[in-house]
């Protein structure tokens, strides 16, 4: 009797230390489904480790594409760091087909844009839209935001129609981090934009944590910068957030179903330390002088270790 | 005597050193040439917008160059194999060197053009506002868990060293400096402004103390 109850909490403890890999999304057919992961480029065993979640992950939640959040390679940019920081641990996915679209952090140099897996198309700044889709997506380049680039921006989000619109760049507009916090001068650029366009969301790194930002003038901002560095204990106590992160390694899994953006935030471990809903209200068409958006509602439960300090 | 009088040197250069704020809050005087000035008068124009037409004048002959260089190396394109942007890269570097041997510190941004920069620069750092810029700048400095920084080479024709950080230029900047083509950029490194030839990563030539 005693053997048999040992066995039994052996067989629980076991249990409790797989991967939970417990997946909320609704995985429905035909969706937009795609993973965001940031500051990556280091090679080392986290970054490894996040990736080999990914690719688990990715066996439920058939995703088609990563959007990364820059600093896609620390420390050079040699051919061999291609391989130890890109090539290597994402093969998996990317013989599976996987997609990469990358943005430039302030630790790329720009000659990333010629290398063919980050589908950059030789720019800097580009956009994109998946197959079959309403959804259209912008890589900017936050590291030089010129009047060239924030033109092309006003232009491409014009043309992007009643699409959902999201953006992913380096540097957060909105951030609790103690390193680096609000990038104050590049939001003062693109928020404007973002809002006239009816941007819905965006996803940035730079910061080595994740976090939930509050809905700002009707867009949601996520950080997403801890996919293979981390900042322990930089989140700063701020009105600013709804769910932060930094204890972890994590990678983000997001869907969307019509008007909804399901996302899943999950750690290098198989946790789950975040998830919700972004709601927008209606196909919100670009409009001269908006100030705010009639967009998003985020929900859902939300668990795992709580935000920031 | 000149004992006393080399410790009041002393104490008034220690003084001078130890207020920043003072320096912050003079903005730099223009310094227009002699030529400038003449060429303004006789053409009725103004001297800042000569100086800048000046830049542009420069700008446009060095890419003639960069252009040059570029028709006659491999071409950079979308690959799969990065030791073929690479070598690109190197290649096209080597084309510009070779085509601007002689070139010094001071060709491009010549040293009425330096300064017409450093008043461009000048209101983005003042105030609130202005330390959000100024923290934005040295941001990538205190990133003292992502490596140590190779040493720079504040040297026209230095290539910018690979695996350093490319600190972000701050947009408010961007938009008080004259626009530049795609393949070149400015980029704040410590107090100096850096113009860089992204293509071939070379310094095209640089304002050492830009930020004041």
């Amino acid at each position: 009797m005693r053997r048999l109850l040992m066995s039994v909490l052996l067989l629980v403890g076991l249990t409790a230390a797989v991967p939970a890999q417990d997946l909320k999304l609704p995985m429905k057919m035909g969706s937009v489904k795609f993973a965001v992961i940031g500051d990556t480029g280091t090679g080392d065993s986290h970054q490894l480790a996040v990736a080999r979640q990914l690719a688990t992950y990715r066996g439920k939640f058939p995703f088609e594409f990563v959007i990364m959040m820059g600093d896609n390679l620390y420390g050079g940019n040699g051919p061999k760091d291609y391989d130890k920081k890109f090539a290597i641990p994402y093969k998996p996915l990317t013989e599976a087909g996987v997609k990469f679209y990358a943005s430039l952090g302030n630790h790329d140099d720009p000659s990333e844009r010629f290398y063919k897996p980050f589908n950059m198309g030789g720019e800097r700044y580009y956009s994109f839209k998946p197959a079959n889709s309403s959804v259209r997506f912008f890589a900017l380049d936050s590291n030089y935001m010129d009047d060239k680039q924030l033109a092309w921006l006003d232009k491409e989000l014009i043309a992007s129609g009643s699409d959902w619109k999201i953006c992913f760049f380096h540097h957060p507009p909105y951030s609790s981090g103690e390193a680096h916090g609000s990038d104050t001068t590049l939001r003062a650029q693109v928020e404007p934009i973002f809002v006239k366009y009816g941007v819905n969301a965006v996803f940035t790194g730079h910061e080595h944590f994740y976090e939930r930002i509050k809905p700002q003038k009707g867009i949601a901002y996520f950080i997403a910068g801890s996919s293979a560095k981390l900042r322990a204990g930089n989140i700063a106590p701020s009105a600013l957030s709804d769910k932060g992160f930094d204890t972890g390694f994590t990678f983000m899994l997001v869907e969307i179903v019509g008007d909804d953006l399901f996302f899943q935030t999950i750690t290098e471990k198989g946790a789950t330390i975040d998830s919700g809903t972004i709601h927008r209200v209606g196909k919100v068409e670009p409009t001269p002088n908006r100030t705010a958006q009639p967009v998003v509602s985020t929900g859902g439960a939300t668990k795992g270790t709580t935000t920031g300090k | 005597m000149n004992v006393i009088r080399s410790f009041g040197v002393i104490g008034v250069a220690c003084v001078l050193g130890a207020s920043p704020a003072h320096a912050q809050s003079s903005p730099p005087k223009p310094q227009i040439s002699d030529a400038t000035k003449a060429k303004a008068a006789e053409t009725h124009s103004n001297p800042d917008a000569l100086v800048l037409q000046d830049f542009t004048k420069r700008i446009e002959a060095y890419m003639a160059i960069h252009k040059a260089a570029a028709k006659d190396s491999l071409p950079i394109k979308e690959t799969k194999n990065p030791g073929d942007i690479k070598a690109a890269q190197l290649a096209l570097a080597a084309k510009i060197r070779a085509a601007r041997a002689n070139a010094r510190a001071g060709d491009i941004l010549t040293p009425e053009i330096r300064n017409k920069f450093r008043r461009l620069v000048y209101p983005e750092l003042k105030g609130k506002a202005g330390q959000e810029t100024r923290e934005n700048l040295t941001e990538d400095v205190k990133e003292k868990d992502e490596g140590q920084p190779k040493k720079m080479t504040y040297k026209v024709n230095a290539p910018y060293p690979e695996g350093n950080a490319l600190p972000t230029t701050p947009p408010n900047i961007l938009a008080a400096l004259p626009p530049l083509p795609e393949e070149l950029e400015y980029r704040i490194v410590e107090k100096n402004l850096i113009l860089r030839d992204v293509q071939a990563n070379i310094i095209v030539d640089f304002i050492p103390n830009a930020i004041q």
